[in-house]
């Protein structure tokens, strides 16, 4: 086909779309379309107040002084230590092995720290939780530790007093003062769910001092009715743990278990394993699979989640109808004692015969998994279709409760709100990781309560909604800041150790409760912990010195405890059904179903201050800063309410919508309505953690008053929530207020759409390459077929620069002796749209290249150029956002807020986008797809041409160079960009004065200000510290030495990245896959960063 | 209508013909001489310090290595400026009471820092590394000048860009073999009783070791032969020895600014 014609061939209809203008192709879309920036976006549109006004001239005139300084560098200082800790290199980072928890489960980390400060969050290899991976949280919760809004001291009704203070109140009331435990105190302990075991022991201390003392674990999102239907079905109380790395079928009802949940991080690796497809496999490769070993997931789900848009089917159920689902698939498999399904929807109906055979044909390979918003009768009845299809044992492992709940002492949140209101409860201790004062279903009062206690203590890391309950709040040390242990989501025990002494002079739960029972030897922190696992050391009958063990389990950060990870023989109870509740009716009519969960990104509301959580746009919705009511496409329309995003005024990220009013059991709330392609018809999700009041400066909204009037970030779901339905009810009344709302919602942001100037066409330039196993077999290369024009060349996919001398010039591509991508690439499809010879493809388009071919540098072989380049499995992504976190705290990118992320101005050097294909309205679910894009990395770089000041240029190795140095800010560069990847500052948005904001920053990268250009460049900072490593060294670079944020955030490890001169390299194999495409690549920019095509294995019965 | 400019002005105004050009070309010469000069680049100028340390003395007379308080110069960016411990190494035997030194043992005994003040100021936005210039053989005395004839330290070079720049431009000017890096008195040609400069180990990547322990053929080829006795060849030869990279890898824009 010709060369030269991007939109010659229309693709096939459907098209991917991001929002439902463009679906529309609305005339206010197209017009937004043709305009790189907003109008208005270099606008300050702040009302001009005096006190801004003095700061910006302030700001002027403090410029104008310092430009006129005759002394280009100004003499600074310089200050060693005075006495050099061991180990520290000034300039080298080094690593700690610690652990995030949260809602109790630990994933096991790696810490980078430079001179002291914690910097950087990675995976620990070594922790079955993470295998190297992370979630957006654990990368996130860094900036916790620097947030200037945590508490800071101890305080007595929110006055400062000291620790000693706080700690003999609390012993006057616990204890005579002989030192002897009052027996007779009625004492609760209040925590979230606890899988620590040295916490476990010492509060296990404290109830067995207290006969009258009782522990009450309340976690808003935790994992009750997970646990509820273990022991229904086992008899006790186990806890499931999955292998989806042998799991050829999964069916996920209503779980998320590759976005939210223990073990999610884990679960993403195992299952992104079965995805990963290759032509070749090395045998035993947990890494990559043939076609035919490709795994496949149905999933039926309320809300759509990570998990379901990743699914091969996808059928939108009302959270309630999943039981429903679930029992007469049951029944199809002939699981003995299911309860009698109702009726399904036909959409589902049709869904059961073709996946109970699917399921029956994998015995012992198939698994079923149960979403923790679910009743435990489901649970219950998830465990015994496991049984019953062998799953038990092969992909599902039952290992031991992880949760240390001992037997007898245990009360749940009612019963102990019943207590305190009964006036039975002498002293309440809130320790940390819960916030009962917030997150408390609406019908326990907890707030009233809680007041009845003659004496409440809080441990916690901020002046919350339950400090503000208490009397006594002592501030709590962050989980860098302290020694202590979690379990993983398997039962693996983590070491967590401190990376810098408390900034406030905090104490974790552990300290205090030493402090508190006067433990006799070990008080300090490393001490407690120390000593309880001394003590289990001593049980575990092992031979070696404790030292011995102790160093190497700090230093790995994980301990091995096979008493807890092993698998239970455990065989179904007789009774598992009972108990099981008929299913409610579907919702109808003006009767909705609400639908409550946690937020993918604020979680229950603990991490409503971290602007990087805040910022980061929900998955699947891209709606930053906010929760909304979603509703389906159908549901929309029959309350007669629009969403629609104001395109005019420059603003792309500014989504109007209605604001409706939700009640439920008499409680009210008013939410901004979010119509969403795939939410089920008759359910409203909202979405919990959002509308805290006393978050923070991020958390709380001074400015910004939500869609009830209130400052707060969002709306209060816990509000309608009740204690006897937490994740879903019917009876939910909408009303439409004719009030307005906006969202920021980044789908409007970095459109790649473009309009045809000539025929005014829209040009789809289908961004995400997507087909079938079935289609892959049938021709591996089809991702390379047209629509992509000229530019799907080898030279283009594999990044073979141009003409490579020896009389060469224009004529096409030159490979390496010995190249990996030469012989290996396959010329017999005849498919590629272009000539079948190496360099067959138009020799007009050699002549563009701008740059030197980098292989005529080097005569001498031995010194070849590296050439950087990168791979996205789209296969593999979940769009779960770790790697745009990962990113944030690498690069020191700042956070703007809500005003500004409707303006188009956040700064993400990644962004993932989210891509439907098929109708909105579609029965089956449209298709969910995703796309992490960062800086491509052109060879031929349109930003370059433009720069008038050479701010951007490249580099030896293939970079494409960002100098914020020299950037004026013309952003011309960002106008000429295909895939929109370059983000200017157009404020000062880097909080330049926050002290402890500056200890957070990566010393190796450039804090930028205004007026500066900024974009991805592979972590270029990374890339040099191995340059000059392997340099010193006169070595090669290894493969797989220098790794991105992204690449070693990526749970699903979906990126791969190196050196495409490096034969052997991974990513040069991943860059030869037949699937492998580039983004754009018809534009003939010759991007570094390429795309394996989203493969689907859909199950063909399935239709 | 009478004339503005009465006949006199004429010369003026040829003057001025050739006079504004160069004015403005003068004034752009001066900014840039102004630019590069010493007043301010801050060459030459010597800074004040909170403790009066003096290299002459430690360096020049005693022979202290650059390495004993300089401990992270070949592995890391930051040379490291010594932690008041290491002044106390020998101060605490020798000068124990001496008042120059009262600020050391102030620090030592407080805990607290010494505050230096900065002698060589590289803008925030450049990355420079201390470690790979060692490692391929750039001399401390290229960018410090002769730090051991300095009583209280100053800056020799004028670090701006362009005098990087230069040197990235051209390495082999600057190169000397890796076991004199340290030397501030280094020359290339005979050593001091006349007898040629010979390859020693230290010379050589990785100590001419292969990773299997053999000798690199380079060890082979060059061990115990006298070294070629002017910059130019020798520039040349350590070039290719120490794996220096082409000009267009060394200025990339990206190995210092990020």
């Amino acid at each position: 086909m010709k060369p030269d014609t991007t939109d010659a061939q229309a693709p096939a209809a459907p098209t991917l779309w991001r929002g439902l203008e463009e679906y529309m192709d609305s005339p206010a879309f197209r017009a937004a379309m043709r305009d790189e920036f907003p109008e208005d976006a270099a606008e300050w549109t702040d009302p001009v107040t005096r006190r801004n006004f003095l700061t910006v001239m302030g700001a002027s005139l403090a410029l104008a002084g310092a430009g006129c300084s005759p002394r280009p560098a100004p003499m600074r200082q310089i200050v060693p230590y005075t006495r050099q800790p061991e180990q520290i290199v000034p300039g080298i980072p080094l690593f700690f092995a610690t652990a995030n928890v949260v809602a109790g489960y630990a994933v096991g980390l790696l810490l980078r720290s430079h001179e002291g400060r914690p910097v950087k969050v990675e995976g620990n290899p070594d922790h079955p939780s993470s295998l190297g991976g992370t979630s957006a949280i654990d990368q996130a919760s860094v900036l916790d530790l620097y947030d200037p809004d945590r508490s800071q001291q101890p305080t007595r009704w929110g006055e400062g007093t000291g620790y000693e203070t706080v700690l003999g109140a609390v012993r006057g009331v616990l204890y005579e003062p002989n030192g002897q435990p009052r027996k007779a105190v009625r004492l609760r302990v209040l925590t979230g769910a606890v899988t620590s075991p040295t916490l476990a022991d010492q509060v296990g201390g404290l109830l067995t001092a207290f006969p009258e003392a009782r522990w009450c674990q309340y976690e808003a999102c935790g994992q009750d009715n997970a646990r509820e239907g273990a022991r229904r079905a086992f008899g006790r109380e186990l806890t499931a743990v999955y292998d989806f790395a042998k799991a050829d079928v999964v069916l996920s009802l209503d779980a998320d278990f590759l976005g939210t949940g223990p073990g999610h991080v884990r679960y993403c690796r195992d299952f992104a394993g079965r995805r990963k497809v290759r032509q070749n496999v090395p045998a035993g490769s947990t890494e990559f699979v043939t076609p035919d070993r490709m795994n496949r997931l149905y999933a039926v789900e309320a809300m759509p989640t990570v998990t379901g848009s990743s699914a091969d089917h996808r059928l939108a159920l009302p959270a309630s109808q999943v039981e429903n689902f679930a029992r007469a698939l049951a029944a199809r498999l002939g699981v003995g004692g299911a309860p009698v399904a109702g009726t399904l929807p036909p959409e589902a109906q049709k869904w059961l015969d073709p996946l109970a055979k699917d399921i029956q044909g994998k015995k012992g390979a198939a698994v079923v998994v149960a979403g923790e918003d679910q009743p435990p009768s489901l649970h219950a009845l998830a465990h015994a279709i496991n049984a019953a299809i062998g799953a038990v044992g092969q992909t599902v492992r039952l290992v031991p409760s992880v949760e240390e709940r001992p037997a007898g002492k245990v009360i749940d949140l009612k019963t102990l709100v019943g207590e305190m209101n009964a006036g039975a409860v002498d002293a309440l201790l809130i320790l940390g990781g819960t916030n009962p004062g917030y997150a408390c279903p609406a019908d326990l009062k907890f707030a009233a309560a809680v007041k009845k206690v003659p004496f409440r203590f809080h441990l916690g890391l901020y002046q919350d909604e339950t400090a503000a309950l208490c009397e006594w709040h002592l501030n709590e040390a962050h989980y860098l800041e302290a020694w202590g242990d979690a379990r993983g989501h398997d039962g693996t025990p983590a070491l967590q150790q401190p990376l810098i002494a408390p900034l406030y002079a905090g104490r974790s739960a552990a300290e205090f409760l030493a402090d508190l029972t006067n433990a006799p030897t070990a008080r300090e922190g490393r001490e407690v912990v120390k000593a309880y696992w001394k003590k289990w050391y001593a049980g575990a009958g092992q031979s070696r010195e404790f030292e011995q063990f102790w160093q190497e389990s700090v230093r790995l950060g994980v301990i091995a405890d096979p008493g807890r990870t092993s698998a239970q023989q455990a065989g179904l109870a007789g009774n598992w059904a009972e108990g099981a509740a008929a299913v409610p009716s579907a919702p109808s009519g003006d009767n909705y179903e609400i639908n409550f969960r946690a937020d993918s990104n604020v979680f229950d509301g603990r991490y409503a201050n971290n602007g990087w959580l805040q910022e980061l746009p929900h998955a699947v919705t891209k709606i930053s800063w906010d929760n909304a009511a979603f509703v389906g496409m159908e549901t929309a329309k029959r309350l007669d309410i629009d969403t629609f995003f104001r395109w005019t005024a420059g603003e792309r990220g500014r989504a109007e919508v209605r604001v409706v009013e939700l009640e439920y059991k008499g409680n009210k709330v008013k939410a901004p309505l979010w119509a969403l392609p795939g939410h089920p018809e008759g359910v409203v999700t909202v979405h919990l953690g959002y509308g805290r009041e006393r978050a923070g400066r991020v958390g709380n909204a001074k400015d910004e008053p939500n869609a009830d009037g209130k400052q707060t970030r969002g709306f209060n779901a816990y509000v309608l929530r009740t204690s006897d339905a937490p994740a879903f009810a019917g009876g939910l009344a909408v009303r439409k207020t004719g009030g307005e709302y906006f969202l920021a919602c980044l789908q409007g942001n970095w459109v790649m759409t473009q309009i045809d100037p000539i025929s005014g066409r829209v040009i789809h330039r289908d961004p995400v390459r997507r087909g079938t196993v079935g289609e892959y077999r049938a021709n591996p290369s089809f991702p390379k077929i047209p629509p992509t024009a000229a530019g799907e060349t080898d030279a283009i996919t594999h990044n073979i620069p141009g003409p490579a001398g020896k009389g060469e010039a224009a004529s096409g591509t030159q490979y390496r002796e010995g190249s990996t991508y030469g012989p290996t690439h396959d010329h017999s499809h005849g498919d590629h749209g272009h000539g079948d010879e190496h360099g067959g493809h138009d020799s007009r388009l050699l002549p563009l290249t701008m740059y030197h071919p980098n292989n005529n540098l080097y005569p001498d072989a031995r010194r070849k150029a590296r050439r950087w380049g990168m791979a996205i499995d789209l296969s593999a992504c979940t769009g779960c956002n770790a790697c745009m976190v990962a990113c944030q705290s690498e690069n020191n990118t700042p956070v703007v807020g809500k005003r500004e992320v409707t303006r188009g101005h956040d700064m993400y050097w990644l962004r993932i986008d989210r891509y439907y294909d098929g109708p909105p309205g579609a029965p089956d679910g449209n298709r969910t797809y995703f796309q992490p894009v960062p800086c491509q990395q052109c060879e031929k770089a349109p930003c370059e041409v433009v720069c008038p000041v050479a701010a951007t240029v490249h580099s030896a190795d293939g970079l494409n160079d960002m100098v914020y140095n020299r950037c004026v800010g013309t952003r011309y560069c960002s106008n000429n960009c295909p895939y929109k990847v370059r983000r200017f500052n157009f404020f000062t948005f880097q909080d330049w004065y926050t002290a402890s904001f500056k200890l957070g920053r990566n010393p190796d990268v450039t804090v930028r200000s205004r007026g500066v250009m900024e974009k991805c460049t592979y972590c270029v900072q990374r890339i040099r510290f191995a340059e000059i490593a392997a340099e010193r060294q006169h070595r090669e670079i290894a493969d797989g030495e220098v790794r991105t944020a992204c690449q070693s955030a990526c749970p699903a490890g979906a990126i791969e990245f190196g050196d495409l001169q490096d034969p052997a390299g991974k990513v040069g194999r991943w860059k030869a896959e037949p699937t492998n495409y580039g983004l754009l690549a018809e534009l003939n920019t010759m991007p570094r960063t390429t795309y394996l095509a989203n493969l689907r294995n859909p199950n063909p019965d399935l239709k | 209508m009478a004339q503005i400019f009465p006949k006199a002005v004429n010369p003026v105004t040829r003057l001025l013909v050739l006079g504004l050009p160069m004015m403005f070309g003068a004034t752009g010469v001066g900014l840039a001489a102004f630019y590069r000069s010493s007043y301010a680049t801050g060459v030459d100028e010597i800074v004040p310090q909170p403790v009066a340390f003096s290299h002459a003395h430690h360096v020049g007379q005693l022979g202290i290595h650059c390495l004993y308080c300089h401990t992270s110069v070949e592995e890391s960016h930051f040379a490291n400026i010594p932690p008041t411990k290491t002044c106390m190494n020998c101060h605490q035997e020798i000068w124990t009471g001496a008042d120059l030194l009262a600020p050391v043992r102030a620090s030592y005994r407080a805990d607290t820092p010494i505050v230096w003040n900065r002698v060589h100021n590289v803008p925030h936005y450049a990355y420079f590394n201390h470690s790979i210039h060692v490692a391929k053989g750039v001399g401390c005395y290229s960018c410090h000048g002769p730090v051991d004839d300095m009583n209280l330290t100053w800056q020799s070079k004028t670090l701006l860009m362009e005098w990087c720049i230069n040197c990235h431009r051209n390495p082999q000017e600057n190169l000397r073999p890796t076991s004199e890096v340290f030397n501030l008195r280094w020359q290339p040609g005979a050593t001091a009783d006349g007898s040629p400069q010979v390859w020693v180990r230290a010379d050589l990547p990785n100590y001419g070791k292969n990773p299997d322990g053999t000798d690199t053929t380079e060890a082979a080829e060059l061990l115990g032969k006298p070294r070629p006795d002017n910059q130019p060849e020798l520039g040349k030869v350590l070039k290719e020895l120490y794996h220096v990279r082409d000009a267009v890898t060394l200025i990339g824009c990206s190995n210092c600014h990020r």
